[in-house]
């Protein structure tokens, strides 16, 4: 991993068109911007991997017969018709 | 008409129906090929299986059926994504979570964007603290 040190104003360039940018630093947080084009995905590392885990999780975690049971309960369960 | 090989035995499909997921799944972006299994039961489930990798299969559901003020519109990059435009129909669906002891749960901060006209699909992340990846149901009041 590349390591760099930067101060409150200063950035980085990524590639030809992604700018980061140390903003300020407050209470233990670093605030950064980014300047990126509008379908980069940018998302916050711990909600990704949440996301990554549970769609693994949810793969595996089932079967047909579970899903028959869970129909049962939920029938009539729905809120609109 | 084609098959693929799955944990629930051997299933025959018709090339055309598949939903394509340009982006694949979040962190699974090898699962770009979906088909959608209907439900053998009534109710609100159904099952959405992987056709580049068989062994991953998804139960998914309305979440609007649960959760009333759950909505979830595509931007425009995202419209771009799934090829309409900004007329064009889009539903959300949400990956239900199977709990050991068989509790059901939504994943309403990962959901699925889904455009039937174009047949795509786009998962998208919302970082909205409302939203859990395993959202309980709402309970229901007891007569």
């Amino acid at each position: 991993m590349l390591v760099l040190t930067r101060k409150p104003g200063e950035g980085i360039i990524i590639g030809d068109n992604i700018v980061v940018k140390i903003i300020e630093m407050k209470s233990g947080g670093i605030r950064i911007g980014i300047d990126a084009p509008r379908d980069t995905k940018i998302y916050r590392q711990e909600v990704y991997d949440r996301i990554r885990q549970e769609n693994i999780e949810a793969a595996a975690g089932w079967d047909m017969t579970d899903l028959d049971i869970l129909s049962d309960k939920l029938a009539g369960r729905t809120l609109k018709k | 008409m084609k098959t693929i090989n799955t944990r629930f035995g051997e299933v025959e499909y018709d090339p055309s129906h598949v939903i394509h997921f340009p982006e694949g799944l979040v962190g699974l972006d090898q699962l770009k090929n979906f088909l959608v299994m209907p439900n053998t039961k009534q109710g609100p489930l159904f099952w959405i299986q992987s056709v580049d990798d068989p062994a991953f299969a998804f139960v998914v559901t309305d979440p609007t059926n649960f959760f009333l003020d759950y909505i979830v519109l595509p931007d425009e990059n995202e419209r771009q994504k799934l090829n309409i435009d900004e007329n064009g129909s889009c539903f959300v669906l949400a990956i239900v979570s199977i709990s050991q002891d068989k509790e059901i749960s939504l994943n309403l901060s990962g959901p699925i964007l889904y455009a039937p006209e174009t047949k795509k699909g786009l998962q998208v992340i919302l970082e909205d603290p409302r939203y859990d990846i395993r959202t309980p149901l709402p309970k229901i009041d007891k007569k």
